[in-house]
This record gives C-alpha cells, structure tokens and sequence, in this order.
C-alpha cells in the first residue's frame, strides 16, 4: 500500500517519464492497418458473440465487438458516433435500453467508460465484457434482465481512441502512449514532440537499455541474474540503467526527454482544473482534447446518468472524490451512498480496495469523475484494474514477498524474482525479454530487456476473463442500485364540501437518491418535481407532509400543485394536497435521474 | 536552407509588406481614400449595437484589404459571430512571427463604452501605420453581444449575461420570470411599495434615491424595493429567473467558482469564453493583452491578499511524504530546500523543475500577484497617471472595480503570462465631500512601511477606519499593534480593502448612489434618475416606478465617448512601445586554435516589460527564446547548436559562449527566434572569412 503511495507519487513528479510513445510515426485518420502478427495477446480471428476475453481487442476490433453486438441484439442497441478523436478516429458509444419497458432517457442511465489513458487497455475489456453480460443473459438471467429493463446503459469502451490504436499497432512500454494526441513541448526547447522513444530491436517493444559500467550504481542480482540491485556502500557497480529504448533525436543530449503530448485526458475536464504549471498534462485550457469535450455534450444530452464508472488501469482500486483536499469534505449523505457501492466493488474484486482519490492515492486537478459528480449529479467511480502482486509463484506454505522500501524504484527485488518465475513458467515468457546486445549509435555497446508491452499493468490474457468479469459485475451491482422510485396515493379524506386531503408518497427501494445531496445542496439543477392536475379540480394547498401523526405539511405559499423535492434511497417523501372540485387528479413525477411516473385517482373518500 | 528557412521568408515577406504599407505605394494608395472615409465617417457620438459594430469593423476591413483580417471565432449563444479584427504586415499570411497585441472589449456586455473604445482603436491603427509597422493587433471588440444588445432593446435592461438559457431558481422551467417594463418608458427601473417589513426609506432631503433604514438608529424602513416586472410564474418572486444566461466575464479558469447562479457551469462552458481561449492559445505571438471594460489594470495593479497555498517560501511537507524525503513536517522550506531534498530520488538525467515539485506537493495555483510584477504594475502606473494629467482625465471619480475571480484579466495575468492590461474608460465623478479625510487609499498604502503607517497616528487611522466601513469593534489602536508586532503589514491591508465592498457614508447613502445623483443634477439634466410615478400593480396593488435610469453608472452620456477614448485609448500605443524585444547586439569571436573557436553572443531584451512577466516564468506558458548557429561542418566542442533561453529581464542581457570547431573558415548565420518578443540574427566569422 504504503509502496504504491510513494511511487505513485514519485510517478507525478517524474511526469514526462512515465508517459512515452513513439510520436514519429505518420499516421492518417483512421487509417486500416492490419492486426499485430500472431501474438500472444491478440486475435486475429473474426469477432463473435458472445465476445471472448482470452486476447485484447485493437482499435478497430472493438468497433467489430459492438458491430457484432449491434448485430446479435439489433433492438436493445444503438451505436452512436459521440465525436472524433485529434487524429480523426471515432469514439464509440453503445447504448443498452430494452425499448418495451420504455425510452432510455425516462431510466436511471450507467455509463461505463474505459482507457481514457491510452496504454490502459483492459478498461476496454471490462466495458465490452459488461455489455457481453448483460445482453447475452438477458432472459435466461432473472437478475439481468431486471437491470436491463430497468436501466438505460451508456458505454464507451475506447475514450482515448489515438491512445488506444498507437499502444497496439507502435511499440510501447506499459505505461507509455497514454497521452491525447496534442504535441506539446515538454521539455520547454521550442520543439514539440521530437524527442520519442525508439525500438531499436525491432521486437514491437520498448524496454529497458542498460550499459556494462564499472561504476554505475546497479549489480546482477546474486539470486537471479536478469534483474539488477542497487550496490550497497563499498559493493563494486556494474551497471548504469539508460531508460527507455530510444535515441536521443534532437541532439540536446537527452534521450526520450519530449515523446508525444503530454496532455492526459483524466486532467482535462473542467471542475477543479488547474493549468499545466500546477499539474503536468493539463492541456492549455479545460477540454482542449476534442474527444473529451465530445463525450461531455454526450453525457449532458443524457441528463438521466445517475451512476458513472471509468476504467483505468492499475492497483486494483476503486476511487471516489474528491480529488484535492481543497474541495473539502463529499457531502455526508453521498458518502453513505459511495459506500454502498465501493464496499460491495472491494467484495466483488478481491484484493481491490474502495479509497478516496485525493487522501489515499494523490491529488489531481480536472479529473473527469469530479466532473460527472459535481456538475452531473452522477455517483462516480474510477476503477484501478490489476494487481501486479497476483502475478504469484508461490506454494501454499510460503509467504507473499515482503513489502518494497518506499522509494523503491526498481521495484521489490523479491516480488520482481516471483515476478519473472511467473513469466518463465506460467506464461512461458510472453511478458519479458531478455538481455540482448544492441550497439546504440550514441552509447556505444548496450543490451536491450526487461518487461514488455503488454506486461506489468496488464494481465495476461488467460486472467483477462476473470479481470473483466468481476469488475463488469461491480458495476452490474451499482445498477442494481440506481433510484427505483414509486408513488403511491395513500390517503384521501373529504374534508367537507368538495374539498379533499390527498396524501401521496414516493418511495425508493435502491441505494440511489432521485438525486445526488450534492446536486441539491450546489442547485446543480432543478430537484424532482410533483404536478398535480385535474379538469375540474384545484389544489387549494399542498407541501410536503412532515409528520402524518401530528398532521404536520409545510404547505409552499405559491403554486402548491408543483412540488420540488428529491426522493431519498432506502426511503420516502409524502406530501399532502387539499384539494377542491370532483373528478379525476393526476400526479404526475418527474426526475432526471428516477425517471417519470403518473398516477389518476378519482376524488373520493378513501379509508 | 535550414529548417527555419520558411518563416525567415514569411518574416523578410513580412518586414517588405509592412515597409509598403509605412510607404504608402501608389498601389495602395488607390484603396487608402476609400479606407480613410469608411475609418472616419464611423463617428464616436452614440453607441453602437454589436451589429452595429460588426458591419463597422468589416467595412474597415473592406476599406483596408492589404493589412486587415477578419477572424470569425465563434458564435454566442444568441447566435451572434465573435468577430476578431485583425491590423498588421502579416494579416494576409498564414504565419505569425510578429509580437501580437490582444484586445478584448466588454466580457461584462454591460459597458458599451468598451466596445467604442475597440473600434476607435481599429481607426487608430488604420490611420497611423506606425503603431502597425512591426506588430499584429487582434482585436474583438464586442466579445459578449448577447449581453451588450440589452442596452439597445427596448425596454432597455442592465443585465449582461449571455442568451444561453439558465434556470435561475432552480424551478420547474427555465428563464420564465423576467423584467417588465410596466410604465412603458422603454427603461426597466425600479418599484417601490410601502409595506409594514419594509427596509428601504427615502434619502434624507432628495427623494429619488433609497436608502436602507437602520434600526440601531431607530430608523424603520417604509418600501419594499422590487425591479420593475410583474411576477409571471406565480411563485411569489419578481423577476427572479430572467432571460439568460451566463456573466462572461467571469467564465475563465483561474479562480473560476462553480456553482454560482450567473457565472456559467464550468470555466469555458459558454461558447464566448471557449472561443476566447481557443483563439488565444492558438497564436503564441500575443504578447500582451488588453481589456476593455470595467477594471483598470493601468491604474491599479492585480489584487493581492488572498489565502495562498503555493507560496514558494513557506511550504510545509506532508507528513507523509516528508518522511520519505528526510523532511521535517511541521517546518517550513523553499521550493529550492525542496528540490534538493528530491533531487536525489528522481532517476539520473532526469530534469526536476519547480513546477513538478510544486505539483507533486500538490501546492495548486498561485493567486496573488508577484512581487517582481508589481514593480512593473508600480511603473506603469505612474506614467499612466502622468498621461491622464496631461489629458485632463484626472479628475477624481469612482474607484473601477478590481478584476473578479474567473476574469479574463487575472486568466491572462496567472496562466498567459504575458503582460495583463485593462482600461475602464469611465467611472462616476466622486460626488464632492464635506468634512476631513484620513488621506489613506489601498493605493497609499500599497507602498508604505509599516513605521509610515504608524506614525500616521491614532486620529488618521481611525477617520480611515471610518471611511472603509470597518466594524465598530476594529479600533486604531489594534491595527497600529498589528503593524508594529509585525503580523500585519499596510500592504495586506491594502489588499483587503480592495476586496472589501465599498463603504457607506454617514448618511446611509452609498458613494455610487450619491455620484449617480451628482452626475444626474450637474451633466444630465436630472435625466439619470426617473421620478417615482403611482403604478396599479396587478399583483402588488399600488407601487411606484422609478429610480435610477440602467446603465448610468457604466455609460457616460454620448458627447463624453470622443473626448474620453481620444483621451485614454492612445496609451495601449504607450504600452505596446514598452513589450519585450530581443536582440543579438553583441558578438565575439576568439580563434583558441587553427580550427577552435570561442564564439560569444549576448542577446538583449531591449524592451521595457520582461520576458516573460515573473507569473510567466512561473506557469512555464511562454516557450523559450531559441538561438541557432548555423554553419557547416560545425564540431560544438561546448554548447549546443540551438540553444534556448528561458527569460531575460527587462533591458538586461544574456551571455552565451560556444566552444566550435571548424575545419575551414566560413561565416556563422546566428539566428535567435522567440515566440513573442521579435527576431534577430548576426553573422559571426571565423578565421577570416569573408
């Protein structure tokens, strides 16, 4: 735990090190280019449903995923082009919405997103693997045909689409190619993006390069003689780590210093952002990535987005806000709700844990969960899919490897050499090369290794399955409990001449408010409202009862026959009406987030 | 040819076009007539619509083909074009390589006087190739025409936010309750009605303006004050939920606040604001920027005094980061403590800054202005004043407001960094005083020291106290403590009463009302002021209609524009002389052997604002100068081929050496190139070479 804080944190001061990708190569809008030679961990066989989760999905194949979705449930599905990305592709979404039990904006929506970081690709998984589930089971699951039918699902698998089509089609590390696709000077010499990082082996990856040196401040690790150790006080080096694969493209004497970006699509969403001198990554202005301000419109045409999940990749979390300790403390009562929500995901995903982004990670600025919380109403998660420590060789006896001293940047030594027993005779290799030779035009003789591509921040397929499944599952219990709101007349009495006391209640089952406390507290926008009309009828007085012993109703002084309210989880309000005239009254709620419901009484005495 | 070989073209393309248009070829000569009348038939002796001013601004550019674009930049939400008008040598080209002056005209939309003083601009330039001759201008001069069409409609109302609908009390419908303009004189004012929980009573001895009544003083309020309007939704309130919209001027990011009722969603929510940005971020050759509206960043300089977080000289390490890097959590460090306390965790080679630390740490943004800016600020103050004096426009009037959180102005100050300007135009004449005054104003005390500000005494100290509107528990004697024990200094406090409201007089009757009736009486004709008329109100029974006439305090009458832009606007030229500048204006060359040379250039910033500003150097927004040594067969024994220079000082110099080998002797082609401060180049040669 305590490791991941510190290098996470050490992560967001070495910024531009972390975020490398091969900017140089020329790419046009869309451009088809044939999947990756067999691999591993691709496919290049046609996509069927139900969707497989034994391989990663390009680009391009997970616009044939939702094709063939698209295909196999024609009604229930629309694919909607919500923009395009800087370099021209489309960012996808897919809509879920059983038309027979209503129109989708009349439900609580669930949206799901995923590798808003280009390089974080299982979030696409997870986002296809929740539509595979919910539509492939519909009808044969109870459980899930409830959710369908209740609930209208908005997913986008692939946020980041450059991100997403350069980290499998160029060579990458694990964590490089996260960026939007905007040049930027990241090392302040007037030129931007000219410094990359190349593949000099030609082997689709970039990995580590290392130099035999005397004195340099790494050893081969005595236990396993591909990894290196720091040398202690008086120890004899004998190598010096060079980075990442590359050259040093510009001549200024540094290798990989300005690869593409760096504007990071998690910073540039306007609630609490901060310039790029506060924060690298974020974009010169609040929605300066065209993909970002696309999908915004996207979800504010779709005001019914009562819960928001976003997938990212890793250490196996699910975050909340808020994302700077200066926003101050989440209203209470969402609190209780995040909860919910978070404590189920942490049972649902063993080894994952519910934590708050700015106190148990670090703080960021401009994220887009903040957005969707704050300015949507909609209770948002983001999900940290993998963790690195169940990559395990281990017998049932021994203990797990201890944790890594906090500023442990080569990683723990001991979790490093489980690591690669993983590699060697689990996966039989495929996520780690060794050593090689390579004679580098500016440092002479070197050797090129370590973890490939689609190592570290990834699983290997053969764990992609149960990676996508439980986590889709997560948000399947969120929508299990978005607003289920009902009304019910309960009460009328006549109170003399053609003059009636109408009681009505609206009650909610799930967890989910109407509405968010926060989006009530901030006026975000208007709460729920209760109409009451009728042909012959007028509503002499009306609010909302406080106490139906006592006889207790704050009656609202103007228009009593609209009502302004939000219906609590796991609760009630009720509201009283005095009511003249005769014939039939119609209550008719309306909620962004709990859809709409009416209800037509006659007046008359009930007991 | 080097690689900057097409924007040394586009720039010589540029220095040739600008030298034709300072020379006035018959070529365009035989346009220039038909330029000059469009520019001066446009006369400054009303106020124009933003149609108005559009068609002004495209005929000039019609009139002005070779040094003139029209750049349309967005479009509001009532559907109106933001229209940037461009003047300068490049304007016809694609490339910008010259400095560039941004000038944007009433954000607010309710300070027409803003949007005359752009187009007088325009004219200006059209007129006096000089101020054009090496600079691009970009103005928009009607930034917000949603708000600023109000003044022109009838009934005309003081409300400046766009036409993008907002639901301002959070009802069940949108924009539903606006202003009516009962009496029908084309002007929403107000309607008072007497009423037993009344707050507001008449002035004492003049009754057309209102003042509240003070129960401390035994005074009972006789009105209820409601703006002019009927309540169309039923729901008890008058007027509350109006047509539009969002306040543009306070949708920029920095210290953008969410959740208010006018400020818009999020900064850059409304299509004026983002078309704003984009346009901006877009062309690095802006050098400066300039507001046209109701801040005077030429008189006063950026507020200070807020709650600051990312101050660098004070950081305290998080406990649980501090333990990693061997700090102590309840000390304090420089960001320089810092940084070498993190140097040696980062992985070799790697290159920490200031903003990474400061990122890391999680310092958020600065909000106060720095030091070495205001200094500048300081300056360009005082010659204003001096210009005002000269123009006659010194006269005493009402303080301009200070730029708000979310403004345009602060945006361009704290994340442009280039030099932030603004200009007011015009305030109310304060109305003339009785009685003795402390002297004191947030401007004397700017810069005073702590010792000045004691010695002023107990009496002075008070009538200022008095005059601020300070509680009655805050007394002399605490604030002179404060000073002396050093917990407060004149300067935090002159920042405080920037932020403070204005205070009330003696009589109740703020400085703002009392002007207004001064300025009705002396300039107006009493026309400032409508007198309160019996109304039969449908729903409040018997009111009157009255009060103070919209936009009189942001809009002098019609003869004063002419003599205030001819007065005020010229500076902008004053200020765009003073923009950073850089020059090679020395080199060197020492042969250390037949093939080794030690070249030596110093590179000057020969304006008179640095570059870039303090803040600018802090957000890191301007990219660095860049000077290339050109030459073949070049071994750079020390140095670099390109090197780059993050900022120079004003009138200052850097010093660069190289250490180059050349087997032959040939003549160097030294280029420098900045984003917004000019070129230069020079030629060095080595071993003779001719």
């Amino acid at each position: 735990m305590k490791k991941i804080l510190m290098l996470a944190a050490i992560l967001a001061v070495a910024g531009t090190a972390s975020h490398r990708g091969l900017a140089q190569s020329p790419t046009r809008a869309n451009e088809r280019r044939p999947a990756p030679a067999a691999s591993p961990f691709t496919t290049s066989e046609k996509i069927l449903v139900p969707l497989r989760f034994d391989h990663y999905y390009t680009y391009e194949q997970v616009g044939e995923a939702l094709r063939a979705l698209h295909d196999a449930y024609p009604e229930f599905t629309t694919i909607d082009v919500v923009g395009r990305s800087e370099e021209g592709r489309e960012i996808w979404a897919m809509t879920v919405n059983n038309p027979k039990t209503g129109a989708a904006a009349n439900k609580p929506g669930v949206y799901v997103d995923g590798n808003i970081h280009g390089n974080e690709i299982q979030a696409g998984e997870v986002c296809l693997a929740f539509l595979n589930g919910v539509l492939t089971r519909y009808g044969s699951n109870e459980h899930v045909t409830r959710l369908v039918d209740r609930n209208a699902y908005y997913v986008i698998p692939v946020v980041n689409v450059d991100g997403r089509y350069h980290f499998f089609h160029d060579p990458n590390t694990p964590s490089s190619g996260r960026s939007i696709r905007i040049p930027k000077d990241d090392d302040r010499d007037g030129l931007r993006d000219e410094d990359g990082p190349e593949d000099l082996d030609g082997d689709g990856n970039i990995c580590t390069m290392r130099k035999k040196d005397p004195f340099g401040r790494y050893k081969t690790d005595p236990e396993e003689p591909r990894l290196m150790v720091p040398i202690k006080p008086g120890e004899k080096g004998e190598w010096t780590i060079l980075g990442e694969e590359g050259i040093d493209n510009d001549g200024d004497g540094r290798v990989n210093e300005d690869p593409e970006g760096y504007v990071d699509g998690n910073r540039n969403w306007p609630y609490n952002w901060a310039p790029p001198y506060v924060q690298a990554g974020s974009g010169d202005y609040p929605f300066e990535a065209a993909g970002m301000r696309a999908i915004a419109k996207y979800m504010l045409d779709r005001p019914n987005i009562a819960v928001v999940y976003a997938f990212h990749n890793n250490g196996g979390m699910y975050l909340r806000g808020p994302s700077t300790k200066a926003e101050g403390m989440m209203n209470p009562a969402d609190v209780a709700v995040y909860d919910v929500l978070g404590k189920n995901a942490e049972k649902i995903v063993p080894g994952y844990r519910y934590l708050v982004s700015w106190q148990d990670l670090y703080p960021t600025y401009g994220d887009f969960t903040d957005f969707t919380y704050n300015l949507l109403g909609a209770y948002s998660f983001v999900g940290e899919l993998f963790v690195t420590e169940t990559e395990t060789y281990r017998g049932v006896n021994e203990k797990a490897p201890e944790a890594a001293g906090e500023l442990e940047l080569m990683g723990n030594p001991q979790q490093e050499r489980e690591r690669l027993k993983f590699n060697d005779n689990v996966v039989q290799g495929d996520l780690y090369r060794p050593w090689k030779a390579f004679n580098h035009p500016q440092y002479g003789d070197v050797e090129i290794g370590g973890w490939v591509k689609m190592s570290s921040r990834l699983p290997h397929p053969f764990m992609l399955n149960d990676l996508a499944f439980r986590n889709a599952s997560a948000v399947m219990f969120a929508a299990s409990q978005t607003p289920d709101v009902t009304m019910d007349v309960f009460s009328m009495q006549a109170m003399g001449d053609a003059l009636y006391k109408v009681r009505v209640r609206l009650a909610n089952a799930n967890a989910m408010p109407s509405m968010a406390f926060n989006a009530v507290q901030k006026k975000v926008f208007p709460r729920d409202t209760l109409k009451v009309s009728g042909p012959a009828i007028k509503v002499v007085a009306g609010g909302p009862l406080i106490d139906q012993y006592q006889d207790r109703v704050e009656y609202k002084p103007y228009r009593p026959e609209v009502q302004m309210l939000q219906v609590p989880g796991s609760g009630k309000v009720e509201f009283q009406f005095l009511i003249s005239g005769k014939g039939t009254v119609t209550f008719d709620y309306a909620s962004r987030k709990a859809g709409r419901l009416a209800k037509t009484v006659e007046l008359k005495a009930l007991k | 040819m080097t690689c900057l070989g097409r924007r040394n073209l586009v720039l010589v393309l540029g220095l040739a076009l600008a030298a034709l248009a300072f020379v006035d070829p018959p070529a365009m000569r035989a346009q220039a007539p038909a330029g000059a009348n469009v520019a001066t038939t446009f006369a400054f002796d009303r106020y124009h619509n933003p149609r108005d001013l559009a068609a002004a601004l495209t005929s000039f550019a019609e009139a002005n083909p070779a040094i003139t674009a029209l750049h349309r930049i967005g479009r509001s939400a009532g559907g109106s074009d933001l229209v940037v008008f461009e003047v300068g040598p490049e304007a016809k080209g694609k490339d910008r390589n010259l400095p560039a002056v941004f000038v944007v005209a009433n954000l607010e939309g309710t300070v027409p006087i803003a949007s005359e003083a752009a187009v007088f601009l325009a004219k200006q330039l059209l007129e006096k190739p000089d101020a054009r001759k090496d600079l691009t201008w970009y103005l928009l001069a009607s930034a917000n025409p949603d708000g600023a069409a109000r003044y022109f409609g009838k009934p005309a109302v003081a409300d400046g936010r766009n036409a993008s609908a907002h639901n301002d009390d959070m009802d069940d419908q949108a924009d539903e309750d606006g202003p009516d303009d009962l009496d029908g004189n084309g002007l929403i004012t107000e309607m008072r009605v007497k009423d037993p929980a009344g707050e507001w009573m008449p002035v004492e001895g003049d009754g057309r303006a209102m003042r509240r009544a003070d129960p401390v003083k035994g005074e009972r309020g006789i009105y209820k004050i409601y703006t002019e309007g009927i309540d169309n939704d039923g729901d008890g309130e008058f007027n509350e939920d109006g047509p539009g919209g969002t306040d543009i001027s306070i949708t920029f990011p920095h210290l953008f606040k969410p959740f208010t009722a006018t400020g818009g969603a999020w900064p850059g929510s409304e299509a004026e604001t983002l078309a704003v940005m984009r346009f901006v971020m877009a062309h690095p050759e802006i050098a400066v920027t300039f507001t046209l509206g109701s801040t005077n960043m030429c008189l006063q300089p950026p507020a200070g005094g807020r709650q600051a977080a990312a101050d660098l000289t004070k950081i305290k390490v998080p406990e649980r980061i501090a333990k990693a890097l061997g700090a102590d959590p309840n000390a304090t460090y420089s960001i320089q403590e810092i940084m070498d306390l993190v140097r040696p965790m980062v992985p070799p080679g790697f290159e920490l800054t200031e903003s990474m630390v400061a990122g890391f740490l999680g310092l958020g943004a600065v909000v106060n202005p720095l030091d070495e800016d205001l200094k500048y600020y300081k300056e360009v103050s005082d010659r204003y004043k001096d210009f005002l004096k000269q123009h006659k426009l010194d006269g005493k009037r009402l303080e301009p407001i200070q730029p708000k959180d979310g403004s345009f102005e602060l945006w361009s100050y704290y994340q442009l960094g280039v030099p932030t300007f603004s200009m007011d135009l015009w305030t109310l004449p304060e109305a003339e005083e009785k009685g003795e005054k402390s002297g004191i104003t947030a401007d004397s005390l700017e810069g005073m020291s702590s010792e000045a500000f004691v010695a002023l005494g107990e009496a002075k100290i008070a009538a200022f106290l008095k005059e601020a509107g300070a509680p009655d528990n805050v007394k002399a004697t605490m604030l002179i403590e404060g000073v002396k024990s050093g917990k407060m200094t004149p300067k935090q406090m002159a920042g405080m009463l920037r932020q403070m409201p204005r205070p009330k007089d003696t009589t109740g009757v703020d400085p703002k009302t009392k002007a207004l009736l001064a300025f009705s009486d002396k300039e107006l004709q009493g026309k400032g002021f409508v007198a309160w008329k019996p109304f039969r109100h449908p729903q409040l029974g018997e009111v009157e209609i009255g009060g103070a006439v919209p936009y009189g305090e942001t809009t002098p009458p019609p003869a004063l524009i002419l003599p205030l832009l001819e007065g005020q606007v010229p500076w902008v030229f004053t200020l765009a002389g003073k923009l950073p500048r850089v020059k090679i204006v020395k080199t060197d060359v020492t042969a250390k052997s037949a093939a080794i040379y030690e070249v030596t250039a110093w590179v000057q910033n020969a304006g008179e604002l640095p570059f870039p500003t303090a803040m600018g150097k802090r957000n890191q927004r301007v990219g660095p100068l860049v000077l290339t040594v050109g030459g073949s067969g070049l071994t750079f024994l020390s140095g670099k081929k390109r090197t780059t220079i993050n900022d120079i000082d004003a009138t200052k110099s850097v010093k660069l050496t190289w250490l180059i080998q050349s087997d032959k002797p040939q003549a160097l082609a030294l280029r420098l190139e900045s984003p917004n401060a000019w070129a230069d180049s020079a030629e060095v040669r080595l071993g003779g070479a001719r």
